[in-house]
């Protein structure tokens, strides 16, 4: 921190150091502890360094801008999209909602496929012959349905 | 160390801050950014090794921040250890989220960081010096690296470092010690080096 900055945030965040927000504290800290000529114990110039590597630039009215404007969207969006269905539990609510929905639709297709399968058992279990194209389910035979009395005379 | 009569007079101000968040006053969000955005963007960035990813996590904090702040209890803790927590749970789940991307080959993660290769040309040694301390920080375990982090940024003690990571003063002191212990290993090995390659 240089002599600029330090008086800068003082204006900014008054007069004591030790209630500026972090980082700016630790880093006035070590400027009035170089200025003083001083030395840190170990633990507090390691800190010092860490934090020193650990900085980068960004800037805190943009974030501030960022914030806003994502608090401003989300608002929204909420007041167009209930807000019950962005939450996990309106999100799952649906999921099950659409999977109720698309297993009554399987049944009821599957229910359609069954009535013509049916009719085929139901034919085979009285031994009429399938047709192979599809025609009528039970076809003509001699005997089936013909009258009993005309097949004794044969 | 602060004193304790500074310290109640800052956690004061963050709390009158929250509390008129709370009431739904963007201004006072805005002042709230402005005290801790940049130390948790410092922190959410060195945690992550991640520029971008830091950004995001630190605006989704102010986000929760709007949203959650009438649920801040300033008798349980410090309005800064708060917001710390919440940065670091974000910060968490970022990990995790971008350790899947890369598993499912979605993502090709590297840190942003820069590298101490890269920086071994740095001109001075100060340079070179901070380059080796963040290399140093990035081969830290996670949990180290955020108590040393949480210390050196947040400027937290070691019961507010135990109260963001979840677990008890002794254990925030261990991990704390072993992470400095590590780094100054570190340091010395790179120095040790550095001379062996001059001579």
């Amino acid at each position: 921190m240089t002599r600029d900055e330090f008086e800068r945030n003082k204006r900014r965040f008054g007069d004591t150091v030790e209630t500026w927000p972090a980082p700016l504290r630790q880093q006035a800290r070590a400027f009035m502890v170089d200025e003083a000529g001083l030395d840190d114990d170990p633990d507090t110039a390691l800190d010092r360094l860490v934090l020193e590597a650990s900085l980068v630039d960004g800037d805190d009215q943009a974030l501030a801008r960022k914030v806003l404007a994502r608090i401003d969207s989300d608002r929204t969006r909420s007041s167009v999209v209930p807000r019950f269905f962005l939450a996990p539990a309106g999100l799952a609510a649906c999921a099950a909602a659409a999977l109720l929905a698309v297993t009554v639709v399987g049944y009821q297709v599957a229910r359609q496929q069954d009535d013509l399968q049916d009719s085929e058992l139901l034919a085979l279990a009285s031994g009429a012959r399938l047709t192979d194209e599809g025609g009528p389910g039970i076809v003509d035979e001699p005997g089936i349905g013909a009258d009993p009395i005309e097949e004794d005379s044969l | 160390m602060v004193p304790a009569a500074v310290q109640h007079e800052k956690a004061r101000e963050d709390d009158e801050l929250l509390a008129r968040v709370a009431a739904g006053n963007q201004g006072a969000l805005s002042e709230l950014i402005a005290r801790h955005g940049r130390g948790l963007r410092v922190f959410a960035a060195r945690y992550l090794g991640n520029e971008g990813d830091a950004e995001d996590v630190v605006q989704e904090v102010f986000v929760t921040v709007w949203k959650q702040a009438a649920r801040f209890d300033p008798a349980r803790g410090r309005a800064s250890t708060w917001l710390y927590r919440i940065t670091a749970n974000r910060c968490i789940d970022q990990r995790r989220r971008r350790a899947l991307r890369s598993f499912i080959w979605l993502d090709d993660v590297r840190d942003e960081v820069p590298s101490l290769e890269a920086d071994a040309e740095a001109t001075t040694a100060a340079r070179q010096e901070l380059a080796i301390v963040r290399d140093g920080l990035s081969r830290l375990p996670e949990r180290q690296r955020m108590a040393v982090l949480l210390r050196a940024v947040g400027d937290l003690d070691i019961a507010a470092i135990a109260e963001v990571m979840g677990g008890s003063a002794g254990s925030a002191e261990q991990l704390l010690v072993r992470g400095r212990r590590a780094l100054r290993d570190h340091l010395a090995m790179a120095a040790a080096g550095r001379e062996r390659k001059s001579s």
